[in-house]
């Protein structure tokens, strides 16, 4: 009943608020004490967030960051009332001015959402009804939450999409959202959400589907709205290079906790929880070649109740954080963190950046040249049948060192994942010559000789699907060897699969186990040590991190270097992460639509590059160095080193 | 024996891998309908042990329910029970035959068709599209007609019927699993087209083929027994189900049973098999969605 009188917005202040508690501050939410379950097949109740405590500002942004699977979505959309099916908060408040959120019926928070309260979603095409025009969408939206229609509605449509800068917006109005990009899609999503003036906008990922110039788009764009209309923005990202440059506080999740929290540029520089500091040494900088340190292991499925969640893959962890579970502990104003050692460790987890050793062996022999270890001559890559041809990668042409690592960057359709594909034979629709060791390779996978076959191996993108998931690794693995290794003779193959697995830092254990069991970091090891079963001389990744969360992406990295430096394997490394090319990669070739702009050692391309796109690919994606510099990347500036 | 896993963390809870049929038997329909499609089975192929003689068994024609003709006798005082009793097996055994004809004649065509692609693919697919747009009761009555009437006949139309169905519907799957990397990692490795579709294709096409066969069986049950019941299918004296339907119904009125018993025969059968394929498809589109594998 209560409910009804808080939404007029009246003085009224319920029956919910505790004395002593002051709600009278300028924050727009205050979520305290949030803790969400799921329902369990047992009748239990598995708990996935625990003790949430977070303050949303009008005009500022909190950065929610944490692995996949750490709680962070279910938090901040159960902080606005919304529970996933089967899910229960199971205590906390969340005041949004002296309404408690956790206690309105669900009628009443539908009148909220969409209205006072918006949200946006990683996939804006999932968001949109395929069935109803755009125009459809905003009536829906302006008549429920602001009584408005007719003209006055139609108007305010223009408004928005002029605000989001949406090109032709009085035509975007009679289009349905599949005719729409991606980027335009979130735009109108970003419209949708501002329509009603929000005072809570919660952002889960908008931006991660969008290719990076799209994605800086959308992110100044955001940026200007949250500006003008001061609503108070939660943004959950994975991101924290992105994370850092668009919040003014981040708060870090792991295993439904909020580990720590604390303005941007203090605790990327100085990180009170271990956590805190193992995910910000996982993130590359395209600034400069850094070591950069995966966390192994997954994180934990729920809330650990007698001991600290992180204690099995923390290096500081001692004896009672395996039997003590940590309060939040406030270190100085401001800056707080779950830790018991939080005082013991306090700057020993500073972030010192460590510009990076690591050579690959070709650039280590630098000087007296290996020779044209690959050449790829005037190769066009066609797609499509005879009638429809389309050329996706037109007249390229480079050469690569043994023992090489040859970065590729690009947006999507620029095609590089065609390069590779073409390369490998299993796209034999090109023409020009790639040839290997002076000797031109068949346009055919299956027409090339076995052991030229066995020199290049490809790794994918996504990881789940590159294993048939009616095989267990072992059969997998086993395929390669089978085919590609005359010296292990047949009764020895599983020992050298797990010879291989031991390689990839898989245990034995794994062996029988099927796809589906392992998590994606362990798929793509599996996928790994698939293509090195063949011993290649070439090793081609087509976005192997890309897939996966920025801890478990550091690992892969760590280990690819590993294996091809100590193999003398040549790389060629597909990716649209700048920073992660930079981290791998001796030299660099920059495409887009087809062709190549500018190609150079990483050093030159990405800190004096030439060619206007690829300074507009660097200054258009956020790098944590820049933040930790206190430096602003303008867009087409070439960003300082 | 322990798990080791990197770093010694904690492992998460993953799915584990799960039988198909364990999952399905945990739907209720699935457990309904393997539970009634076996007791089917076992009556279709036990029940002539228990049922009196067909051929002995005779009495005055079309009476009602007595103390020696339980369910009554047919028109030719044929005991209704023993003939339904040792009729049962060509309305299963035949649609099974064909439908798994079918689907080895189909699926074939269907996996060959999305693997190579271009013109094979056009012909195949534009041969199917041509067999679906003839009504399958004119199918069945010129072949019929043309090679007079036997069981073999009968399952070879059945089978044609039912073919393109089932093509079409591994062709799809089939499409769609061969865009995996996993086959492109086949085809980087210069595997051979046989090795390619037994190792990588076939195996992760069967699900839903598996429960497409499960309905095409149940409509082949009740195709087969509609051709009986015309005259087109089994021929007398054999006491099919759909044939005893077609003979009786004359006597519904009289010896109610003689139609309805074999008519509840091929309902329970068909629906048994339809909620099994229901439990299936339902236990599969689970299956995209939590990635969970299925043997």
């Amino acid at each position: 009943m209560s409910t009804a009188v808080m939404k007029n917005g009246s003085a009224c202040r319920g029956g919910t608020s505790e004395p002593g508690v002051s709600v009278t501050d300028a924050a727009a939410l205050v979520v305290e004490g949030l803790s969400v379950g799921y329902h369990q097949k047992d009748g239990g109740v598995l708990c996935v967030a625990h003790d949430v405590d977070l303050r949303l500002y009008p005009g500022k942004v909190v950065g929610l960051a944490g692995e996949s699977g750490c709680g962070k979505s279910t938090a901040a959309l159960a902080a606005v009332g919304y529970r996933h099916p089967g899910g229960v908060i199971m205590s906390g408040r969340s005041l949004l001015g002296d309404t408690d959120l956790l206690q309105m019926d669900p009628a009443d928070l539908r009148r909220l959402w969409g209205g006072q309260v918006a949200y946006i979603s990683q996939n804006a095409a999932t968001s949109l009804n395929p069935a109803l025009t755009i125009g459809r969408h905003f009536d829906e939206v302006l008549r429920r939450h602001a009584d408005m229609h007719g003209a006055a509605a139609a108007a305010r449509q223009l408004e928005l999409l002029g605000a989001v800068k949406l090109p032709d917006p009085k035509g975007a109005l009679d289009r349905y959202p599949h005719q729409l990009s991606g980027g335009q899609q979130q735009r109108v999503a970003l419209a949708l959400a501002f329509a009603c003036k929000p005072s809570v906008l919660i952002l889960d990922e908008p931006t991660t589907g969008l290719d990076v110039t799209t994605q800086t788009h959308i992110t100044a764009l955001l940026q200007e709205l949250i500006a003008e209309t001061q609503v108070a923005v939660m943004y959950v990202s994975h991101d924290l290079a992105l994370l850092s440059t668009v919040s003014q506080d981040i708060a870090v999740m792991y295993a439904g906790e909020m580990v720590e929290r604390g303005p941007v540029k203090e605790l990327i520089a100085e990180p009170l929880h271990p956590y805190t500091n193992a995910l910000l040494r996982a993130v590359p900088s395209a600034r400069a070649r850094q070591t950069i340190a995966g966390i192994a292991g997954e994180p934990p499925v729920s809330v650990a109740a007698d001991h600290c969640a992180f204690a099995p893959r923390c290096p500081h962890a001692q004896e009672r954080c395996r039997t003590e579970h940590p309060d939040s502990r406030e270190l100085r104003p401001g800056r707080s963190a779950r830790c018991l050692r939080v005082e013991e460790l306090h700057g020993a987890l500073r972030i010192v950046v460590t510009h990076d050793g690591y050579e690959s062996p070709a650039a280590a022999a630098a000087g007296e040249s290996t020779g044209h270890f690959l050449e790829v001559k005037d190769i066009s890559c066609y797609y499509g049948s005879r009638h429809k041809r389309v050329a996706a990668v037109r007249d390229v042409s480079f050469t690569l060192g043994e023992a090489e690592v040859l970065g590729i960057v690009g947006l999507s359709g620029s095609g590089k994942s065609t390069l590779l594909r073409s390369i490998v034979g299993i796209l034999p629709d090109y023409t020009g010559t790639v040839s290997l060791r002076g000797q031109e390779l068949a346009r055919n996978a299956r027409k090339r000789p076995r052991a030229l076959r066995r020199q290049v191996q490809i790794v994918f993108q996504d990881p789940a699907s590159s294993l048939n998931p009616r095989h267990t690794v072992e059969q997998i693995i086993a395929r390669a060897v089978h085919l590609f290794r005359e010296d292990v003779a047949r009764g020895k193959t599983s020992e050298a699969v797990a010879e291989l697995l031991e390689g990839v830092k898989l245990s034995r254990s794994f062996l029988g186990r099927y796809p589906s069991e392992l998590s994606g970091g362990q798929q793509q090891r599996v996928a790994i040590a698939r293509a090195f079963a063949a011993r290649p001389s070439l090793l081609l990744c087509d976005e192997v991190t890309s897939a996966l969360d920025v801890s478990v992406a550091a690992t892969i990295i760590e280990l690819l270097r590993d294996l091809t430096s100590s193999s003398a394997t040549a790389v060629l490394f597909v990716s649209h992460d700048l920073a992660v090319v930079r981290t791998i990669a001796d030299r660099a070739i920059v495409m887009r639509d087809g062709l190549i702009c500018e190609q150079g050692s990483t050093e030159q391309l990405f800190c004096a590059p030439e060619h206007p796109y690829t300074v507009e690919l660097l200054s258009s994606i956020p790098d944590i160095a820049d933040v930790r510099a206190g430096r602003t990347v303008e867009a087409g500036v070439a960003p300082v080193c | 024996m322990s798990t080791v896993n990197e770093a010694g963390s904690a492992p998460a809870v993953r799915q584990k891998r799960q039988s198909l049929w364990v999952a399905v038997l945990h739907t209720g329909e699935g457990m309904i309908g393997v539970t009634l499609g076996i007791g089917m089975v076992l009556l279709i192929i036990l029940g002539r042990f228990f049922g009196p003689s067909t051929d002995y068994n005779v009495g005055l024609p079309g009476s009602g329910s007595s103390a020696e003709h339980w369910f009554g006798t047919d028109t030719l005082g044929r005991d209704i029970l023993s003939r339904f009793l040792h009729g049962g097996d060509t309305v299963l055994l035949i649609p099974l035959i064909a439908v798994t004809l079918a689907l080895i004649i189909g699926g074939t065509l269907g996996l060959f068709g999305a693997y190579w692609g271009g013109w094979p693919d056009v012909v195949i697919s534009k041969v199917f599209d041509v067999i679906l747009t003839l009504p399958p009761l004119l199918i069945v009555l010129v072949i019929i007609g043309g090679l007079g009437a036997s069981n073999t006949v009968l399952i070879i139309t059945v089978a044609l019927v039912y073919a393109p169905g089932l093509g079409r519907v591994v062709r799809g799957t089939a499409q769609s699993v061969m865009v995996n990397p996993y086959v492109l990692s086949a085809q980087a490795r210069g595997e051979s087209d046989l090795a390619i579709i037994f190792r990588e294709v076939l195996p992760n096409v069967s699900g839903p083929v598996l429960a497409e066969f499960g309905l095409r069986l149940t409509y082949a049950i009740l195709f087969v027994a509609t051709l009986s019941f015309l005259g087109l299918g089994v021929q007398p004296p054999a006491p099919d189900w759909g044939l005893m339907v077609a003979e009786n119904r004359g006597l519904i009125t009289v010896a109610p049973w003689g139609t309805m018993l074999p008519a509840l025969g091929i309902t329970l059968l068909a629906v048994a098999f339809n909620l099994t394929a229901d439990a299936i498809s339902r236990v599969l589109a689970g299956d995209e969605l939590s990635r969970l594998a299925v043997i």
